[in-house]
């Protein structure tokens, strides 16, 4: 439900960008790791702009601001639907890869093991939330 | 499903910005829930019903 009265954390509203920056530093240290500083230093500037975009983003557009506080239960629901169809592409690409390399020759890998991941991801929310709701 | 947002919104002079911040939702989830392309949820057409001080079977057509 929306209500005025339904304060909007910090932490919910620095969730994005604060996740953003996380994945540029986890991009920086992995470059510093494999020896690819450039890698790691684009990364960083890439997800920090990302993340700085956003928080703009949320002055001028409903849609990005709703994204950012969490309140609007529509808009929630397009994130919602809109997190799926990605989910959905990627396990597509996963099933097709999986069958290119097969077709190939080869064992599968790495495709078999994230098939296998998006399924038993899929069955144990399916248990979560069946006991849930 | 039909409703009578839009009417009982014009009626007390508001615009869709206004109806949103007093329910916490966007303009564009109030033009939506208008124009019939969302059905919002039930505690939020409560709370569109009480804002009208209507019951929610008079915001929303439930026979439609």
């Amino acid at each position: 439900m929306s209500t005025t009265d339904k304060k909007v954390s910090p932490a919910t509203r620095w969730a994005v960008p604060g996740v953003a920056a996380v994945i540029g530093v986890a991009y920086l240290v992995t470059g510093l790791v494999g020896d690819d500083v450039a890698f790691g230093v684009f990364g960083l500037v890439l997800m920090l702009g990302a993340g700085g975009a956003f928080v703009l983003a949320a002055r001028w557009s409903e849609t990005a601001a709703g994204l950012r506080d969490r309140t609007d239960e529509r808009i929630n629901e397009i994130d919602r639907s809109a997190s799926l169809a990605a989910g959905m592409v990627v396990l597509l690409a996963v099933l097709v890869m999986f069958m290119v390399e097969i077709a190939q020759g080869e064992d599968g890998s790495p495709y078999s093991q994230l098939g296998a991941l998006g399924a038993l991801s899929y069955v144990v929310s399916l248990t979560w939330l069946r006991f849930r709701r | 499903m039909r409703n009578v947002v839009r009417e009982q919104r014009l009626a007390r002079g508001l615009s869709q910005a206004a109806l949103g911040d007093a329910l916490g939702v966007s303009r564009q989830t109030v033009n939506s829930i208008e124009t019939g392309r969302y059905m919002p949820s039930l505690p939020l057409a409560i709370a569109l019903a009480r804002f009208f001080s209507k019951t929610v079977e008079e915001v929303f057509d439930v026979n439609d």
